[in-house]
């Protein structure tokens, strides 16, 4: 083995074709997008050098706060409901006393294998202001609290992230559960023999042992919301106005309704250094040092 | 390399959007399918009928509706006769703002003929992708058979041509029910303040006053715009330009009118999540008492509503005003047509292609859509009757004083996101007129 990796040859001719693919596939195109972001571009001429002039009106334009804003309000609510709640179900599930185990996981994992257009169509009825069944909900509680979910300039990008947040949380769900499994049975027995209550040791043991899952969860959804783009892309059109924009949304506009590709790509640059730095700090603050068993 | 390095990079922007339009995308193969069948069959028709050599041409076209499909298969039949060896391969256009087609063209994979709007003719201008068609435009004599008051569909910004225009100059309208008018004993609206009393009137009786489905951006604009137009009836033509500015005192009061409107109930709930279907069908089922559209509206709104629609003149500021921008109307005509692509093999035969094309187009619209509304003269008789609504409008066509644009007519991109923007969230009441102003003046651009 020592012999082995000592040989520069072999392991350049092994790593190589990964590399290339890797390269040709995502590192050459992220570094068009930082090019291209320094250009006045239409997609179709040569293209115009403006240096840091796309970066600047970027940092001048609205439109591009409330994206980031929304970027955020975004990945922190379906990070907080996908992984909690997908928490819960996962020891729920895992726990040998509720019945019917095998169902239910079939079930919380659903959402996550339907297109995301026919959530969203789903949605959209629910979220309607007329014959919606929300709006049905709160009548049923008596309550007089009508709502249009997705007019509202402020409500309108919770509605939306709500939707993203139920359809993955099977995602989630299948992911915890996996890492809960992973978690040896005699941890949970020794806690028990100890007098610890099931919350306790989940509190105390599982959850610190499934810290490398919880990692690639969060950073899962963290970039997953900021990167949101499809939910709003039919459910709202980024409307009322600007008022469900995100990063990728402000992109597509600057793209492909504007015209201009380098605005684009500076807004995709920016994005790209948000997740870079969003997956960074998860590293660094989630399962420092890595748990052995 | 370079143009490898294009591809990829717009390979990267389009990964994100490529989900949201695959509907579009599986929609063109399945009719890009059926025109592959077609074409083999007139295949198999020219190896008997013509010795001339055939022709193949990619031809990328709206081929979505009666309205589109109708006038484009005649066409299409037409042609057979004229130039029986030549045969078109239709491929249908997404409604995708023209990324497809910039894609394609991007790629050096443009279509003989396509369908331009203002917006490609001006992104195509500038990377040579259009071919300038006015060494071509005595094709058929093609000039002299516009009408004078339609040169601005086929003469662009420049002075030159570069499409075909089959589409004459078209409105934007106030569709209102008249049984609902009446029941409830509301006058149709001539001016704003009974404009006021009417929705008033409306929402107390549980009826939806306008539905607007403005879901789509562009039905916000033209409602901006009819205010607008009232008081300044160049309306947002004179934003874009900049020889205006969105606090002036005919566009802040534009604003505040939809403001106040809409707090006293002038939209449907949601009205910022409706789609066409969901407002019309308000309309027609008798839950709205106005609608508004283009004037392409007048054939449905007949067929479902029958005598009880009609279309009213814009109410104005006061009576003074109604009366002196009554024909002042919104919506109008903008470059566009069948443009030729500058690669494809034989120019001279793709633009002949082409202008014949548009010219039997508008021939069909004509005769048989019962739609005066086209950009060339037509010398064959009307074969289906006008609606009323059209005989309408079709009689004051002479009487119109003025025209903005539609927000597709719209040349500057920026601003044309900017207003789209910014009057869909006016339509949602949430929006101070302030906040209005300021959001748009940002895009207007420098008085030139």
């Amino acid at each position: 083995m020592k012999k082995f990796l000592g040989n520069k040859t072999a392991i350049a001719l092994f790593t190589l074709p990964a590399l290339l693919v890797y390269t040709i596939m995502v590192f050459y195109p992220i570094m068009q997008t930082f090019f291209r972001s320094l250009y006045e571009w239409d997609g179709l001429t040569a293209g115009t050098f403006i240096g840091l002039d796309n970066y600047k009106n970027l940092f001048t334009d609205s439109v591009f706060f409330t994206s980031v804003y929304n970027g955020l309000i975004f990945a922190g609510i379906i990070t907080v409901t996908q992984i909690g709640i997908a928490s819960i179900l996962a020891f729920a599930i895992a726990d040998g006393a509720v019945r019917g185990r095998r169902l239910l996981r079939i079930s919380y994992f659903i959402p996550v294998v339907l297109s995301v257009t026919v959530v969203c169509q789903l949605w959209l009825s629910i979220y309607n202001g007329q014959y919606g069944l929300m709006n049905k909900l709160f009548e049923m509680l008596g309550m007089s609290y009508r709502q249009d979910w997705l007019s509202g300039s402020k409500s309108a990008i919770i509605a939306v992230a709500f939707v993203n947040a139920w359809q993955y949380m099977g995602y989630h769900f299948a992911l915890l559960l996996a890492g809960v499994r992973s978690v040896p049975e005699q941890y949970m027995e020794a806690a028990r023999i100890d007098g610890a209550t099931k919350l306790q040791a989940i509190r105390k043991i599982m959850i610190p042992m499934m810290a490398e899952t919880y990692k690639f969860c969060l950073v899962f959804a963290v970039t997953g919301g900021l990167n949101a783009f499809a939910n709003m892309y039919i459910m709202t059109g980024g409307g009322p106005g600007t008022s469900t924009y995100t990063l990728t949304y402000l992109m597509y506009r600057s793209a492909f309704r504007v015209g201009e590709f380098g605005y684009g790509s500076a807004a995709a640059a920016m994005l790209v250094i948000e997740c870079l730095l969003a997956t960074l700090i998860i590293n660094r603050l989630v399962a420092r040092e890595r748990i052995t068993y | 390399m370079k143009k490898i390095a294009t591809a990829l990079a717009s390979l990267s922007l389009v990964f994100v959007s490529a989900c949201g339009s695959a509907g579009n995308n599986a929609d063109s193969a399945d009719n890009g399918a059926k025109a592959a069948n077609n074409g083999s069959a007139a295949v198999a028709e020219e190896a008997t009928a013509a010795p001339e050599k055939a022709v193949k041409l990619r031809i990328y076209a709206q081929y979505s509706d009666d309205d589109t499909k109708l006038p484009y298969d005649y066409a299409v039949a037409e042609l057979k006769k004229e130039m029986p060896n030549v045969e078109l391969e239709l491929e249908v256009q997404a409604q995708d703002d023209g990324q497809k087609l910039k894609t394609y063209a991007a790629t050096g994979n443009l279509p003989d003929i396509y369908q331009a709007g203002t917006d490609i003719i001006n992104t195509f201008k500038k990377s040579g992708n259009i071919l300038e068609l006015d060494q071509y435009a005595d094709l058929y004599d093609f000039k002299s058979k516009m009408y004078p008051s339609t040169m601005n569909t086929l003469i662009s910004e420049d002075g030159h041509i570069y499409a075909y225009p089959y589409a004459g100059n078209e409105f934007m309208l106030l569709y209102y029910n008249k049984e609902l008018f009446e029941q409830n004993n509301v006058k149709v609206p001539t001016t704003y303040d009974e404009l006021m009393t009417a929705v008033q009137t409306f929402t107390k009786a549980g009826i939806t006053p306008l539905a607007l489905f403005a879901k789509e951006k562009w039905p916000t604009v033209a409602l901006y715009d009819v205010f607008a137009t009232r008081v300044e009836p160049q309306g947002i033509l004179k934003l874009q330009s900049g020889a205006a500015s969105p606090s002036d005192p005919a566009y802040k009061q534009a604003a505040e009118q939809i403001y106040n409107l809409v707090q006293a109930g002038l939209l449907p709930d949601g009205a910022t999540n409706l789609n066409f279907d969901q407002a019309a069908s308000l309309f027609y089922e008798g839950k709205a008492a106005m609608f508004l559209n283009g004037q392409w509206e007048i054939a449905t709104s007949t067929e479902k509503l029958g005598d009880k629609v009609d279309w009213m003149y814009f109410p104005g500021v006061d009576a003074a005003s109604y009366e002196a921008n009554k024909y002042a109307f919104v919506g109008g005509g903008n470059p566009g047509g069948y443009a030729v692509n500058p690669d494809t093999k034989d120019p001279e035969l793709a633009a002949k292609v082409a202008a014949f094309i548009s010219l039997k187009y508008a021939e069909y619209k004509y005769t048989e859509r019962g739609n005066p509304l086209v950009a060339t003269k037509v010398d064959k008789p009307i074969v289906k009757e006008y609606p009323a609504m059209m005989k309408k409008l079709s009689d004051d066509i002479p009487k119109i004083t003025s025209t903005t644009a539609f927000d597709w007519g719209l040349s500057d991109a920026k601003f044309k996101a900017a207003i789209e923007d910014a009057t869909q969230v006016l339509m949602t009441g949430g929006y101070s007129v302030e906040q209005f102003i300021k959001d748009v003046s940002k895009a207007v651009p420098a008085a030139k």
